[in-house]
């Protein structure tokens, strides 16, 4: 699909403009373009991100500069350096700074050195590797740091090994409570085989990226993008080749105003079975006597459990034979030692609502946006239509995908409302959270209705009415994104 | 079968059929196959434990990347103990994971399962309910080990009270070892382990 990426009013309004990259590029126009005062982005958008898409060889080179960087300061090789920065999270300033207070701990914490100083081994012309057994001349055998000797062949097999497990910069020595990892430069000198090499380099590279705070691999499938930016915050990334959408801090779909952990523990909760658990809870009771599941589904409350056969009322637990023929009064029966689980019943009862309530409102958003393709359809469908039937032209009717675009957007943060609002505990701040929440949903239902029956003449007043809703979703996020 | 691994088997055996744990009838391995690639171990109960007088048989296999991958080792068996599954002889060490260096070899393994024998680490449990056990009633946990040792591993510690239970389940048409299992599981409480038998 072509997108618009124009937007006919300039200034602060050109937040409607749908795509992420035209606002990138209308504020780095506008901090390249001394002529305009400046503003900090920040205040007026609060989702305002800044970040570049890198290729492999980028990413690359970025790191390449760092591990010179630190090697030049610190007078060490290439490939020590970056144990050091792989263990430090590429923190520059603290290795160095840790290096400088305490060289030799720093080397053994960061398992460059081994923590006891190796003994001297007694090695004769010929020894026996103890990994192969094997007796071989002295000058096939390596050893790292920790002076643990063992022949060529070993190593390389070791290498292998740990290399089709998926490890890479976790190779260790293969002495027995040994720690000490082998660098880059150790591995490479004796790996030979091109694809095992390919592996080990590709492997340790995705090392490199996890344990670097400011990269992050686009998400997307089958994408090789990195994605980099000097802010670790949850905010919106989107990936230049693949297009996909996520929250730089986690990596997960973007979700404010909702923050990372909130999410997780929400769309656990959606995915969890003990949801199940509490829908049982909730419409079902236990026996009194024999602690049977039962589930009531309509009849009188006096139950006869199947399993027991025991009698006793289903309101308050007590057993029937003293209920005789007062049973509709049993609220009466509360003193009843029952009672405290009959609380426990309506505690689930009412968790389980509550968590509906927001689950369904979070599910209908979600299913709105997955039926988006559907609604382009069937604005594109009807666009034709009324071009066919000469009402206006093809390109005067492009500004309904720009609306479309828009409220998209707008339903997906207010999708993400729902967890928040979820987790939010009672009172004023949930209030005004509820209130502009509800303002967001309203504002949203307008727009939609209006972009399934517009016309041409309609165009100024829909752009208001977008102009409207992105306002509300801004000043909600505003309010309460807080990374 | 890699010929690294072969040879470092063939090495090892020798190397704890000579060694001294094995003078002590503390450890001892049998070839099950001519390849190698399967052995039986045994290790004995360590002293001043629950399992002491016992004697445990392994199900030892070697991978054919052995010894750059640990070997496969399981209790055959039947043991009480948190680190290791009561159903299916399962276990959980380190050294047999993550920990592993291709400089070690079967006999590091047997010492440090019997070391394992000896110091249970509960908070890392491959049997959750041995490990709340373990945790919450020290001293049921010691009688009920030392009960299994008696009947599966031949340890001479006869507990007449925990026969005397089973043999009331076994009298209900209840397998011997369920009986043991479910009676194990609620503490030697009869009433509790025949009610989740029956349910």
């Amino acid at each position: 699909m072509e997108e618009t990426k124009t937007s006919s009013q300039g200034g602060e309004s050109d937040m409607d403009c749908s795509d992420n990259e035209c606002f990138d590029e209308y504020y780095y126009n506008l901090n390249d373009d001394s002529d305009i005062e400046q503003i900090d982005p920040r205040k007026i958008d609060p989702e305002y991100f800044e970040f570049k898409c890198l290729f492999e060889e980028e990413v690359d080179r970025l790191l390449n500069e760092t591990v010179e960087t630190l090697s030049n300061i610190l007078q060490i090789s290439p490939s020590l350096a970056k144990v050091l920065l792989h263990t430090h999270q590429w923190n520059i300033n603290e290795v160095t700074r840790k290096f400088h207070e305490n060289p030799s701990h720093t080397l053994v914490s960061s398992r460059i050195e081994p923590a006891t100083t190796p003994n001297a081994l007694l090695l004769t012309r010929y020894t026996t590797c103890p990994v192969c057994v094997t007796p071989q001349p002295l000058d096939k055998f390596y050893s790292l740091t920790c002076a643990h000797m063992f022949c060529k062949d070993c190593w390389i097999m070791h290498f292998e090994v740990q290399i089709n497990q998926g490890i890479s910069t976790g190779i260790a020595c293969m002495a027995r409570d040994c720690v000490v990892l082998a660098p880059e430069d150790f591995v490479l000198k004796h790996l030979h085989r091109p694809n095992m090499r390919e592996k080990y380099q590709q492997f340790s590279f995705q090392d490199y990226v996890k344990s670097h705070p400011e990269l992050r691999f686009c998400p997307g499938p089958n994408c090789s993008m990195v994605v980099h930016s000097r802010e670790v915050k949850a905010k919106r990334a989107i990936c230049d080749q693949c297009k996909t959408v996520f929250c730089f801090r986690c990596g997960c779909d973007y979700h404010a105003p909702t923050d990372c952990q909130v999410i997780k523990k929400w769309l656990t909760k959606c995915a969890d079975d003990s949801e199940t658990a509490n829908y049982i809870s909730a419409h079902t009771k236990d026996c009194p006597k024999c602690h049977i599941c039962i589930e009531k589904n309509g009849g009188c409350n006096h139950m006869q459990c199947y399993n027991c056969k025991h009698d006793f009322c289903w309101m308050c637990l007590g057993d029937w034979k003293s209920h005789g023929s007062e049973y509709y009064e049993c609220s009466r029966y509360r003193e009843n030692p029952n009672i405290a689980h009959e609380s426990v019943h309506a505690q689930a009862r009412e968790a389980l609502k509550k968590y509906l309530h927001y689950y369904e409102r979070w599910e209908n958003h979600s299913k709105s946006l997955k039926l988006e393709e559907q609604t382009l359809d069937k604005l594109r469908t009807r666009i034709n239509q009324k071009v066919m039937s000469g009402l206006g032209t093809w390109i005067d009717w492009q500004y309904l995908f720009t609306a479309a675009n828009l409220l998209a957007k707008c339903r997906y943060t207010l999708q993400y409302t729902y967890p928040y609002a979820y987790y939010m505990d009672a009172g004023s701040r949930k209030e005004l959270f509820e209130y502009q929440q509800a303002q967001l949903e309203a504002e949203i239902e307008n727009l939609s209705w209006k972009i399934e029956r517009a016309e041409t003449t309609d165009r100024g007043d829909l752009e208001n009415q977008m102009d409207i809703a992105e306002k509300r979703r801004t000043t909600l996020l505003k309010d309460f994104l807080d990374v | 079968m890699a010929n690294i691994a072969a040879q470092r088997i063939k090495r090892e055996f020798k190397e704890v059929i000579k060694s001294e744990e094995v003078a002590k009838c503390a450890i001892k391995v049998e070839l099950l196959n001519d390849s190698y690639t399967e052995l039986k171990g045994e290790i004995a109960g360590p002293p001043d434990t629950p399992y002491e007088g016992g004697n445990f048989v392994l199900e030892i296999k070697v991978p054919e990347t052995y010894p750059f991958n640990p070997p496969k080792v399981r209790f055959i068996t039947k043991i009480w103990h948190p680190n290791i599954s009561s159903v299916t002889g399962a276990i959980c060490l380190d050294i047999l994971k993550d920990q592993w260096a291709a400089a070690m070899t079967l006999r590091t393994v047997l010492l440090s399962l019997q070391a394992l024998l000896s110091a249970a680490e509960p908070d890392d449990p491959q049997d959750a309910v041995v490990a709340r056990q373990y945790k919450e009633n020290l001293e049921m946990f010691q009688l009920t080990a030392r009960h299994w040792t008696n009947v599966y591993a031949g340890g001479p510690h006869v507990n007449s009270d925990c026969d005397e239970k089973i043999k009331r389940l076994v009298d209900m048409g209840i397998e011997d070892h369920q009986a043991r299992a479910a009676l194990s599981s609620y503490n030697w409480d009869l009433e509790r382990a025949t009610e989740q038998l029956f349910s």
